[in-house]
Order: C-alpha cells, then structure tokens, then sequence
C-alpha cells in the first residue's frame, strides 16, 4: 500500500547514460545543431535521459520546455505544443484562413521575445504521437535556431518527417539506447537503495529484468512498496522471488491497481488531461495524496512551471486502457468545464476544450472547432479537419466550414459526401472568395473524384455567371481550362486560355496547371515545360492555400512536358525527386501520378520491368486512396506493360480491373494503347491494328498529337501497316525529337531504306528510347541483308540485340526481325510467332481464318530459312528465351 | 554489490601493502600506453600524482561500506576531474587501467570473483564522479 512506504526515494538515479548526456552537452553547446533524437525501446530510459538532459540545460542557464504528445492529444491541432503558444492561434484573414507563416513566425517572435534570444530547450517526449500541425511547429521553430529540441522515439512507432529532414541535412545529433549492462544494473541499484544488494537479489533482478530500467524501476518501487524489498542491518534482501512472468505493462497495471481511491482518482485525471496545474490538484486532491505519489514515482512535479504530469507514457497508458469509458467521459466533461471558466477564449486552452469534450460525446463551442479545424488543415491533417467540423451543428456551420470539410472529404476519398457538403455551402452566405472556392473545389471533387467533367464544367459555368469581379472570374475560367485539360480535351483547353488576358499570381497559377500538359498533348513541348517551371514558382510564392491543387502538380506536368519533348532522363530525375516530396506531404493525387510518369518515362524508354512496377504501385495509392479516374490511368500503364513482357493473362486482368471503374477522358486516346498490346500479346493482331486506328483519330479529333504520333508509331510497329504520311505531317506540327524520330523510322521503313533505319535507331538511342532504338536496328539488319550487305546488317542485328538487353524482357514484333538470317513474310512471321508462344497449328489455323496445311506450308518454309528443325528451335532462333 | 564482493574489494587492497605505490606507477604506464593522449591532461608531475592516487583510492576504498560517505569523496573527485577535461570516454580507459594494475600487483590473489568486484566497485565510482563531473561543469558554466 502506499501508506506502506517506509523508504522515502532520493530522485532516481541515472547511470550508464553520461556518453548521451555529453553528446547533448555538445550538441547543446554547438550552436550548428537543431537539436538530439533519443531512440530505443519502451521502458529504456529514453524519457528519463530526455528529462536528464532538460534538467542540465536548466542548470547552465537555458530556458526550457517539455510538451508530449500521447494517443489522446495526436488528434488535437497544435495540443501538444500549447505551452509555446503564447500568443494564440492568430486570427483568420478576409478569406477565412489564417496562415500558418504568419502563426508559426509569430510564435517564434514571441518565444525569442520573451527568453532573450536564447534557446528554448524543448523536450519533445514520444513525438511520433505529436499531432501534424505541432510536428510542423516544432519543425519550424528547431530549423530556425528559436529551439534547441530534445526528442525521444518509441522503437516500433514511425519516424515524423521533420526528425528525418532535419537528420538528412545534418542538424540533428542521434543517441540509440540500449538497456543497462549487468555492471550498470548493478550500481543502479546500489544508488537506488542506497546500500548493498544481497547476491541473490541481484542475480534475480539481471534475470527478470535484463537491464530494462523502467522494468527496474518499477519492480523496486513494487518490491518497497509490497515490503518484498527490506533492509537488514545495512543489506537489502529480497523475501520472495520477483514476479519474473509479468511483461512490463502488467506490472505497471498492478502497481496503479493497488493505489488508494483518492491517489488513482489523481493518476487517472492525469492519464486523460495531463499536464496539470499544481495549484489546482493541490486544492483538490486530500493533503499528502500528490507527495505520496511522487514518492512513489507515479507523478512528476516540474517545479518551474508548477505542471504536474505522470512520471512515465506507461502509467498513461495502462491507466486509459483500464478505465471505464463513462469515468473517462465525465473527467473530461468536468475538466472542459473547469478549463472554459478560467481560460481565456480562443486561446490553445480553448481547443483543449473542445477536444476533451469531443472525446466525452459532449458539445464543443463550434466557432473553436472551426479554429481547430484550420489549424489541422495547415499540417493537411484532414482527418482531424473532418472530425472538428463534423461536431459542429448543422444549423452554425458557415460557408467556410463547409469549404473545409469540403475539401477534407475530397482528400480522404469520400467524394460523394464532399459533394453535398460543397453544394449545401454554395447555398449558404458567404463572401465571393469563399463561394469562388467552394465552387472550384466542387467542380475538382466531379472532375477527379467522380469522374464526371460534364458536371464540372456546369458547376463553373454557374459560378462564371454570379462571379464577376476581377482576378475571381479570370480565375474561374482558367479553372474551366482546367476541367477541359483534364478530362481529354486540349485543344479547347488552350482556346479558353487564349480568352485570359491576365490575372493574379493565383490565377496565374491555375492556368499554368491547365496549360502545361495541354500544351504538350498538342506538341508544344518547350511552351509546356517553360509554363510548368513557372506555375511552380508562382505557386511556391503564393503559399499554402485553399481550393487549389499542390505545387506538386506543376512538377509532374513538367515531368509529362520533359517526356514529351524526348527528354526522358530529365524527365525520370525530377519525378524522382518529385516523389519525395509528394510523399512527405501526403498528397495521394501527386504520388500517383509521379509514379504514372515514371511508368510513362520507363516505357519510352523500353524498360518495361521497370514500368511495371512503377505502374502497379501507382495503382495500389489509387486504390488505397479512392482516385477512380488515376486509378485507370494506373492500370492503362500497368496491363500496357504485362502486355509488353508478353504476358499476355496478367494484363488481361489489369484490363478486366480497369473496366469496374468509370471512365476517364485525361490521356484518354494514350490508355488505349494498353488495349492494343492485350491483343497483340494475346495473338489477335487484327483487333489490335484496329484498336490504335481508332484511338488514333480520337488523338486527331482532340488535339492530341504527341498521343496520334505514339498510336500510329506502335500500329506500325505491330503491323507493319504504313503511317509514315501522318507520323511526318504530325513531326512538322511538334516541336519533338521524339515524335521527329518516329516520323524518321516511319519513312525509312515504308522505302526499306537500311541506313535511314539505322540513323532512326540512332535517334532513338540517343533519346534513351532503347526498345525504339532496337526495333529500328533489327529493321536495318533486315534491309542491308535484303540489299546484300551482310557485314552491315550483321552489324545492325548485333547492335539490335545489345540494345534489347537492356530492355527487361520485353517481347515486341519488331525485335524478332533482328535475330532472324533470312527475312520471313509477313505470313510466315505471324505464324511463327504463334508457333514459337505454343499454340498448335490446328489453333493457329482457326485464328488466322487458313487451313492446317498452309499454316503447316508456312512454317516449313520458315524453318528452312531460320535453319532449324522444328518447333523447338524456333524461340531460341528468334532471339527469346527458350 | 553485494557485501561480500565490498569486503572482497576491501580485504584485496589490504594486501597490497607496501606495493601500493608500485601499483600506482604501474596504473599510470598501463593508462598511458593504452592512450597515449591523456598523458597532457596531467600537469602535476608524475611522482606526486601518484601518491594522490594512492591516497584517493584508499580514502574510496575504505568508505565502500557506507554510500553516503562514498559519494562525498567521488563527486567532488569527478567535479575536479570535470575541470581538467576529462570525460565519459576516458573512464573505460581508466578502469581497464586499474584492473590491469592490480592484477599485476596482486598477481594468483586477482582471482575471477575478486576481479568482479573490482569492476562493480569501479563501475559505482565511475558513475557517482561522472554524476558530480555533470553538476560541476554545469555549476561553472
């Protein structure tokens, strides 16, 4: 019992850590440094080192500060960091918003204020569970020198971004603990107790414990508690044997378990509204309860700032795991209560409020809910964001409330619901900035979440029609460019445009996310990619705002620009680069189609393995992410790709998948390309011709020309049917090497000219298009064989066939011509094709509407020139695996 | 510690006898040829420092028994130590090098469970110097 303690504890020792503390000492002392990141597992002293190292920052003069995170403040907007805050959460501009530059640079002029330049020493205890919006807080404030931070991570828990960047550039010192040595056990306890250890006792703690010093801990504090550990003339003895089958949190669990009602009714109050202030528990709790508990090791007092907060995340834990869920609800209801009549509103304590009685099912003040809300959605927290808004009543949420939800519902993937709300806002009062955003959010939420652009043009033809003024109705057509742009119609896209004379920076950046890949679509590569560099950097300038897509999307349409321009290597650097920070900024949209494009670049570039995977991980965002038209650009890329590795059932199925989602206009002609090469690799050579005619004139009709070269090059390549007229008339339109190298290849093919297929194979090499290149050099080995130059045409093949290496396994006709010494017919090179995948000449017959025999006269004559036998020899004679 | 490894550390120095101070000297040759770069740390010269050492250690060893005693002597000893640049990574050192000085001083008698003691004894000043090394460095600063 806790009356029962007889010893009173001096502060718990801290041995074994001294390296880690003068690691911090120095980092500390630096000046260069950010801050110290303490990992290890639960239980190994990453708190007490963290606490240790605060303690001397103290000493030498710092300022210091301590803020956890916890599972119950991770869903309060800048909860856990309310003690930097002291200037409040700002006020929201004209438009609804309040900018997070403003707040953060705000907070960090009043913390340098107020300790004279110096350094916040700010402890930072299991900051994976630091809600988004603090994590970006302290970022801020570490990476600008205003804190020095100390945090700890939990072994097992993610590591936040912000320790991660700053680690990556340097600014962080890292310490890994590991548990106590049995030497360190050793004199642990000696400190602990004071005194000698009988030799039966330590062996028993080193086998129980194994050095974990919160297991320590608590077993001697358990063990002084229960009588287990007592003292004999100078000697601790140990009567009994250590409960050695408890894991830790049980132990823990007993240990509160056995508290007096008074002393857990404080620890509990703890768990779920921690830190508190000393004052009030004092007034509250009956005398001596608080000093009983510290002695016990359960609560810490921080003398400094008068907070008192459980001594470890443990206790926290096990104490919220075991209460009864309407005790916890009526703690938090009386605590909000309390906290409302004493605080001021709306400062942080005010957010604190409402999320203790969100928490308990009670009723929030909303306008402090719509605050928090846009605190989440600074760190895109849009989970949070829907829970706060979501709490507010029907009847007082505002036209701003709804854009937020809105949009919060858009980025989780619940487009129905973010519709409803979108249109119930547009009939609410607002200002025209606001009804201007809810009516460009809707129309994104049609054209992108419900695949349905006829429904986003007619939301921005509405709003064109009330809007009016200025920069908000140049803005709303650029938005109409948008919807055009995106839902496959470019060439109505760029006449839109041309109607925009000017615009703001927003503006300006709206059209440039229209522009880009219109632009490029029609074969203005260099236009495209000089417009995408610009929308980045006037994005960049504008700031984080509502109702406008990520700056991320002007990197990828300038990834697609590069790529259209025959710049594949640029084009695949930034997309890398670009993935990282769509990533860290939990921008599902921008991941997968960063990843479309590197599926895309690996695909010009022949890699197909490679395109593969970038394709199905493309998918696999989409689908986690509920984007139904991406997802079908995904799975285009991904069954294009199965269909080129030749296997034939696996892109059948990414097909089969595709056609449970809508349809979905953007880069429309260029999906079908996945069609095709279905039935190419499934041995339907005629439905596949027919599929790229068609979708080549839909290229046509729309304006997409670099999509009209690609089809037309491919339904050469597989059928060897003559677009060369089109492929040139389409090269003098672009301003494209790639789209030029096609239209060369195309010519040179239709007259057989081998050294005009050569230098395409050339082009193509040079551009990095390696499977294009090794088309047309198999196609010149048959050429200047065909003209009797058989030291050329050996050349060619052997340059063919390194450039196929490289290729990951991909299986197209045009490779087949290069392993081939003696060029076959068209005929004979559709059958052996066939014959060579294994189907039987009975089947081949069927398909190809010809009798056994024929099939069977062909193929005689092609083993002859092929130089084999039979069958058997033909996969290898044509230059696959056999 | 347990009491018998405290009397184990004390019954073990006893016998050292007249060779303490060829123990002493020999502690420092063993630090020093283990690292060489502590050897500036030293001002005072070489022979009276050894009979501080010699001192120090028997001051320490005979307030084993009783902690509170103990740690008065150490954490001033670490707070002086603090001002002459030691740190953290040098007590390994140290320790090594006193362990090796008494087994070659006291030879068959270093048996295993005395040479666990000696370490456990050595592991509790340490940290106890380290603790007042801390408060000192942060007491000046």
């Amino acid at each position: 019992m806790l009356a029962g303690v007889a010893v009173t504890l001096p502060r718990w020792p801290i041995v074994g850590r001294r390296p880690e503390l003068e690691v911090f000492e120095r980092a500390l002392g630096s000046g260069e440094l950010a801050g110290l990141v303490i990992h290890g597992r639960a239980g190994v002293g990453k708190t007490r080192l963290a606490d240790e190292c605060r303690q001397q920052a103290a000493a030498a003069g710092h300022p210091t500060e301590r803020v956890a995170g916890s599972r119950t403040t991770a869903l309060v907007p800048l909860g856990a960091v309310a003690a930097l805050l002291a200037g409040g959460l700002g006020r929201p501009g004209p438009d609804g918003q309040a900018g997070t530059v403003a707040l953060f640079e705000q907070t960090r002029r009043g913390l340098h204020e107020r300790h004279d330049g110096r350094r916040l020493v700010t402890v930072a205890d299991d900051v994976s569970l630091l809600d988004a919006a603090s994590l970006a807080l302290v970022g801020y404030l570490a990476g600008q020198g205003t804190i020095f931070l100390v945090a700890t991570v939990r072994t097992g828990e993610p590591v936040p971004d912000l320790v991660t960047s700053l680690w990556r550039d340097g600014r962080l010192e890292r310490v890994d603990l590991e548990d106590l040595s049995r030497a360190h056990l050793d004199t642990l306890l000696h400190l602990a107790l004071g005194g000698p250890l009988e030799a039966g006792a330590g062996r028993e703690f080193w086998e129980v414990t194994r050095g974990n010093p919160l297991y320590v801990r608590e077993l001697v504090l358990g063990g002084l508690e229960s009588g287990a550990l007592a003292e004999r003339s100078g000697v601790w003895h140990l009567e009994g044997r250590l409960p050695s089958t408890t894991r830790l949190l049980d132990l823990v669990g007993q240990r509160i378990g056995q508290l007096p009602a008074e002393a857990r009714s404080v620890v509990e109050l703890l768990a779920l509204c921690q830190p508190l202030d000393l004052g009030y528990l004092e007034a509250t709790a009956p005398c001596g309860v608080l000093e009983s508990l510290e002695r016990a090791g359960l609560v810490t007092i921080a003398v400094a700032d008068q907070e008192v907060r459980l001594a470890h995340p443990l206790h926290g834990q096990v104490v919220r795991a075991a209460m009864p869920r309407s005790r916890a609800r009526a703690i938090l209801l009386a605590q909000a209560d309390r906290l409302q009549a004493s605080a001021p509103v709306p400062g942080p304590a005010a957010l604190r409020v409402a999320m203790w009685r969100l928490d308990a099912g009670g009723r929030p003040d909303p306008a402090v809910l719509i605050r928090g809300a846009h605190l989440a959605r600074y760190a895109h927290d849009f989970r949070v964001v829907r829970r706060l808004i979501e709490a507010v009543p029907g009847d007082q949420l505002d036209a701003a409330g709804a854009l937020l939800l809105g949009e919060a519902l858009y980025e989780l993937g619940v487009f129905d619901a973010a519709d409803r709300i979108l249109a119930r806002g547009q009939q609410l009062p607002s200002s025209e900035h606001v009804a201007l955003r809810l009516a460009v959010t809707r129309a994104k939420n049609a054209q992108w979440g419900l695949c349905q652009p006829e429904a986003a043009l007619a939301i921005n033809a509405a709003a064109r029609a009330v809007i009016t003024s200025a920069p908000l109705a140049e803005e709303l057509v650029a938005d109409e460019a948008s919807v055009l742009t995106f839902s496959g119609h470019p060439g109505r896209a760029l006449a839109v445009l041309d109607r925009l004379a000017g615009g703001d920076r927003r503006t300006r950046v709206v059209r440039a996310i229209a522009a880009a890949p219109a632009l490029a679509v029609t074969g203005r590569t260099a236009e495209a990619v000089t417009v995408a560099e610009a929308g980045y950097a006037d994005h960049v300038a504008l700031g984080d705002e509502l109702a406008i897509a990520h700056p991320a999307m002007h990197l990828i349409n300038q990834v697609f620009a590069l790529s259209e321009a025959g710049r594949l290597a640029e084009a695949e650097q930034l997309a890398r680069a670009g993935t990282e920070v769509a990533a860290s900024s939990r921008v599902p949209i921008a991941q997968i189609f960063f990843a479309v494009n590197l599926g895309r670049v690996a695909t010009l570039q022949g890699r197909m393995a490679t395109a593969r995977r970038y394709y199905a991980e493309a998918v696999g965002v989409a689908q986690a992410s509920h984007f139904a038209g991406p997802r079908r650009v995904a799975l285009s890329g991904l069954a294009l790709a199965d269909a080129m590795l030749g296997d034939a059932d696996a892109a059948a199925q990414a097909l089969a998948e595709r056609a449970t989602g809508p349809a979905f206009g953007f880069r429309g002609p260029e999906q079908q390309l996945a069609d095709a090469w279905t039935a190419v690799a499934s041995q339907r050579p005629a439905e596949a011709a027919q599929q790229l005619r068609d979708a080549a004139a839909q290229a046509a009709s729309t304006g997409h020309r670099t999509a009209e070269s690609w089809l037309l090059h491919d339904l050469m390549r597989t059928s060897g049917q003559d677009t060369s007229a089109r492929l040139r008339d389409l090269a003098g339109a672009c301003d494209s090497p790639l789209v030029s190298a096609r239209a060369r290849h195309g010519a040179a093919a239709r007259a057989r000219d081998a050294r005009e297929l050569a230098g395409a194979a050339a082009d193509f090499e040079a551009l990095g298009a390696l499977l294009l290149a090794a088309e047309a050099a198999a196609g010149a080995a048959e050429a200047f064989r065909r003209d009797g130059d058989q030291r050329a045409a050996t050349a060619a093949a052997h340059r063919s066939t390194a450039l196929a290496a490289a290729c990951e396994g991909t299986v197209t006709p045009g490779l087949f011509h290069a392993a081939a010494p003696v060029p076959l017919t068209g005929r004979e090179r559709e059958i052996v094709m066939l014959a060579a995948a294994g189907m039987a000449s009975k089947d081949i017959a069927e398909r190809l509407y010809l009798s056994v025999r024929t099939v069977n006269n062909h193929l005689q004559h092609a083993y002859t020139k092929l130089g084999v036998s039979g069958r058997g020899g033909l996969a290898q004679a044509l230059g696959s695996p056999p | 510690m347990t009491p018998e490894q405290i009397t184990l550390v004390q019954s073990s120095f006893e016998r050292l006898g007249p060779q303490l101070p060829g123990m002493a000297t020999r502690f420092y040759q063993e630090l020093f040829s283990r690292d060489p770069a502590v050897r500036p740390l030293f001002t005072t010269p070489l022979a009276q420092q050894e009979v501080k050492f010699a001192d120090k250690l028997t001051e320490i060893v005979r307030a084993m028994p009783r902690l509170d005693e103990l740690l008065t002597h150490t954490r001033a000893l670490g707070a002086r130590h603090a001002g002459y640049g030691v740190r953290a990574a040098h007590y390994q050192t140290l320790g090594d090098a006193l362990l090796a000085a008494l087994a070659a001083a006291l030879g068959d008698d270093f048996d295993a469970p005395t040479r666990e003691a000696w370490a456990l004894a050595y592991n509790l000043v340490a940290e106890t110097m380290l603790e007042g090394a801390a408060t000192a460095r942060l007491a000046g600063s």
